[in-house]
């Protein structure tokens, strides 16, 4: 009897202790679903016209040569904005 | 050979009608007759002036076939000759559709050549003269005598010039009843009978449609329409294959104007217009027989016809001495229609999960409802969304799951669904998904309609179900595996959350099913008394003839017998597009918006809605702009409002119907009540107080759960 006692006691408290971790975990995932569902639609809002023009970017990226024009278009952009900026630099 | 008849199909055709019916009174048949299908151009008066027999028939009744059909039945030659209203016959046509079918006994058809009319374009008159040369290599008559007889085109055979030996014609049964190509399908038929056709160089006729850039595009799409819907032809096109068709179509044509001698500038001048006519050919050709993809709208304005969907599939009757046909057919879907019924009664309901702690009391929901696809204006998506609405105000976070197997939905995409529900039916906060491929679990999963069960059972990661149940949808069906499988969602064991006490009373006793109810709510912002002068001599009749459960044949036998007894009522029919045909006057209001209608229920006397199954959102509506409406007696409407509540009830007959709306237009004293009652009644149906129904039987679901840790 005197050894069991601790033994009980001990395997109570950590049930409750694991207990309360479950609801803690619980509660975070709930909050994870409800985050989820309100990035999502706040995505749904923003790719409005995308989806109205059934353009999947992820889809559009994925094509050859995509990812090539993308770095190309970025490269001629930040040319001009460093001309721009040099332009503007020598103008006073 | 006998006697001849000439028939000629016409809509709308007056601009060369005079002109083939004067070249027939020289070609001399015995019989003309001119079958208009509903001309408004004065096709009719031509004929009656050229002293052609004339049929007129409804334009919804014609059909390429069909329509033939009934010429021959009203015809009595012997050889019974096809034109269309625009071919004009040149002198001695007729005598050659004679000489070819004497060519020989089992000759069962005739044709011949369509002539470019003066000033058609040299593509279209190349086109023309090399197709059909090599009909007659030597300029003499031709007999086809199968699709496999090595000849030019065995197959072709054109009503805008045909003539067929009326035996032959019977003994394949007619034309076919098909949306194109009935010619071409009575070659094959006749081929298969035992028949022969036999083209004649001279049984000409001066044919050449000459439209625009456009309307030849527009042509083409629609001929590429026809032969994919009739004979599954899909034309292919690539960027260098149509960079050679156009190069050598364009040299041919350069070489044809040549050889009619054309100048040098003249065919520069046709170059341009010849390639781009040849590359916009095979682009629509492409298009035309890809069509199925395109929205219904975008088909119509690629149209000559104007037709933005394929016609119902006609009814393809093979010849009585031909063997049945059969076609291959590639798979056109990823899975089976119905196959989550298949995969649950295979694999059971996917486990639930514990329900989290506190979730059956007050704690926030994750709520996943998944609703079937939907139009605009549909009642019962309204009420869905009004309740998810409420859920999000009291705190849960809602998600909603589009169960969409038959891809009536499939070009709305999530971005465009959401924005459609929060424009049309509730500002929703709620994320849209089409389909569960991001499925990722929820407190309950709701199925909101019988379609939506199956999918909800195989659903991961939840922790409860529920069933909000809007009416007992077997009835939606005649007998058929829809009407059983819907009965069959009520015996899942989910937990019903009902829309009126009458459901809820069907589904425990019919099915067994454990159920709660909800009322339905009204938005009181819009429906409320309105500021327009009440009228007291309008009823305004719920037709809805698309939805069968509403009664509308009942309504309008009690109306007809209410115009007999009151001349002077003025009947107003709202709630479908298309106006009924009836024996008495009525104004059609159609598909209304929201605040148009409640204009309307502010205006009208009596409101008068028939529900067979569950009561509809409307006579609450009705009530809350001080309308009174008339119902049936001793279905949901006298569960939900009383036997004398707000709503004048009826028996399920006519002049019943008529009586109680008679007793509402007669005594204001009735009227009053009744409107005061039904004001008093949608007071308290908010959609907040049905949405609060509904938590609480979302709640109910998840503590059976913790109750009953095995219930689905």
């Amino acid at each position: 009897m005197e050894s069991t006692e601790p033994d009980v006691e001990s395997r109570e408290a950590e049930l409750r202790r694991l207990r309360a971790r479950v609801a803690r975990l619980e509660a975070e995932l709930a909050e994870q679903a409800a985050h989820t569902n309100r990035v999502v639609a706040a995505a749904e809002e923003r790719t409005y016209w995308l989806d109205r023009w059934h353009l999947d970017l992820n889809a559009l990226m994925r094509r050859r040569g995509a990812a090539e024009l993308r770095a190309g278009v970025r490269a001629v952009r930040a040319v001009y904005r460093r001309g721009k900026r040099l332009r503007r630099r020598l103008a006073g | 050979m006998g006697t001849a008849s000439v028939v000629i199909p016409v809509r709308d055709g007056a601009r060369y009608l005079g002109e083939v019916l004067a070249a027939l009174a020289r070609e001399g048949p015995e019989e003309v007759l001119v079958i208009d299908s509903g001309s408004r151009d004065g096709s009719v008066d031509i004929a009656r002036a050229a002293g052609v027999e004339l049929l007129e028939i409804a334009p919804e009744a014609f059909g390429h076939g069909r329509t033939r059909n009934l010429g021959v039945e009203r015809t009595s030659g012997e050889l019974v000759l096809f034109l269309t209203q625009d071919a004009t016959p040149r002198p001695g046509w007729l005598a050659a559709h004679r000489e070819a079918l004497a060519l020989e006994p089992r000759v069962g058809a005739t044709f011949g050549p369509h002539l470019p009319r003066p000033g058609t374009s040299p593509m279209i008159a190349r086109e023309l003269t090399e197709f059909f040369a090599p009909f007659a290599p030597d300029g003499r008559p031709t007999v086809q005598r199968g699709l496999d007889d090595g000849s030019w085109h065995p197959g072709f055979l054109s009503n805008v010039d045909a003539g067929y030996r009326r035996e032959a014609l019977a003994a394949i049964g007619g034309f076919r009843d098909i949306p194109y190509a009935e010619d071409q399908a009575a070659a094959r038929d006749l081929f298969a009978a035992g028949w022969a056709k036999a083209y004649h160089p001279a049984a000409a006729v001066l044919h050449a449609h000459d439209y625009g850039w456009a309307g030849f595009m527009r042509r083409y799409f629609d001929e590429y329409r026809g032969l994919r819907e009739t004979v599954g032809h899909v034309e292919r096109i690539g960027v260098r294959s149509t960079a050679r068709h156009v190069r050598s179509e364009v040299t041919g044509d350069r070489r044809w104007l040549s050889e009619q001698g054309a100048t040098g500038p003249q065919r520069a001048a046709w170059t341009a217009r010849s390639a781009a006519h040849h590359a916009g050919r095979r682009v629509a050709s492409a298009l035309g027989s890809r069509a199925a993809a395109l929205p219904g709208p975008v088909q119509a304005a690629l149209s000559l016809e104007g037709r933005g969907q394929a016609p119902p599939a006609p009814a393809d009757v093979p010849p009585p001495t031909a063997p049945p046909r059969s076609r291959h057919r590639a798979p056109t879907r990823r899975r089976e229609l119905f196959d989550d019924v298949a995969r649950l009664a295979r694999s059971g309901p996917a486990p639930l999960l514990e329900p989290r702690s506190g979730t059956a009391q007050d704690a926030p929901l994750h709520v996943a409802v998944v609703i079937p696809p939907f139009r605009i204006g549909s009642g019962g998506h309204n009420s869905i969304f009004q309740l998810c609405l409420g859920l999000e105000r009291f705190g849960h976070s809602v998600s909603i799951w589009l169960a969409d197997p038959t891809g009536r939905q499939k070009e709305e995409w999530p971005g465009v669904l959401r924005a459609t529900i929060r424009e049309h039916f509730a500002p929703l906060e709620a994320p849209v998904y089409s389909g569960f491929d991001d499925w990722f679990g929820a407190d309950v999963a709701v199925a909101t309609g019988w379609e939506t069960v199956h999918p909800v059972l195989l659903l991961e990661d939840c922790r409860a179900r529920a069933y909000l149940v809007h009416d007992h949808e077997p009835e939606f069906h005649a007998t058929s595996a829809e009407s059983r499988w819907a009965e069959e969602t009520y015996r899942f064991g989910l937990f019903h959350i009902a829309a009126s006490p009458w459901l809820r009373t069907l589904l425990e006793e019919r099915y067994g099913a454990v159920a709660t109810t909800f009322r339905f709510g009204v938005d009181h912002e819009t429906y409320r008394p309105q500021p327009v002068e009440r009228r007291w001599d309008t009823v305004l009749f719920y037709s809805r003839h698309v939805t069968p459960r509403r009664a509308v044949p009942l309504g309008l036998l009690a109306l007809a017998a209410l115009h007999v007894r009151r001349p002077d009522v003025r009947i107003v029919l709202f709630g479908d597009h298309a106006p009924p045909q009836t024996s008495f006057p009525f104004e059609h209001v159609g598909v209304a918006g929201q605040a148009e209608l409640a204009a309307l229920y502010g205006e009208a006397t009596v409101g008068l809605v028939l529900s067979m199954t569950n009561y509809s959102l409307v006579p609450q509506e009705m009530m809350a702009c001080g309308l009174p409406c008339v119902d049936l007696a001793g279905f949901s409407a006298e569960t939900v409002f009383g036997p004398n509540g707000p709503v004048e009830l009826a028996a399920f007959d006519p002049d019943a119907i008529a009586g109680a709306v008679e007793r509402l237009l007669d005594d204001r004293a009735l009227w009053e009540a009744r409107s005061e009652a039904g004001q008093r009644f949608v007071a308290e149906a908010t959609w907040d107080r049905a949405a609060r129904e509904v938590e609480a039987g979302l709640r109910e679901a998840l503590g059976r759960r913790e109750r009953v840790p095995t219930a689905p």
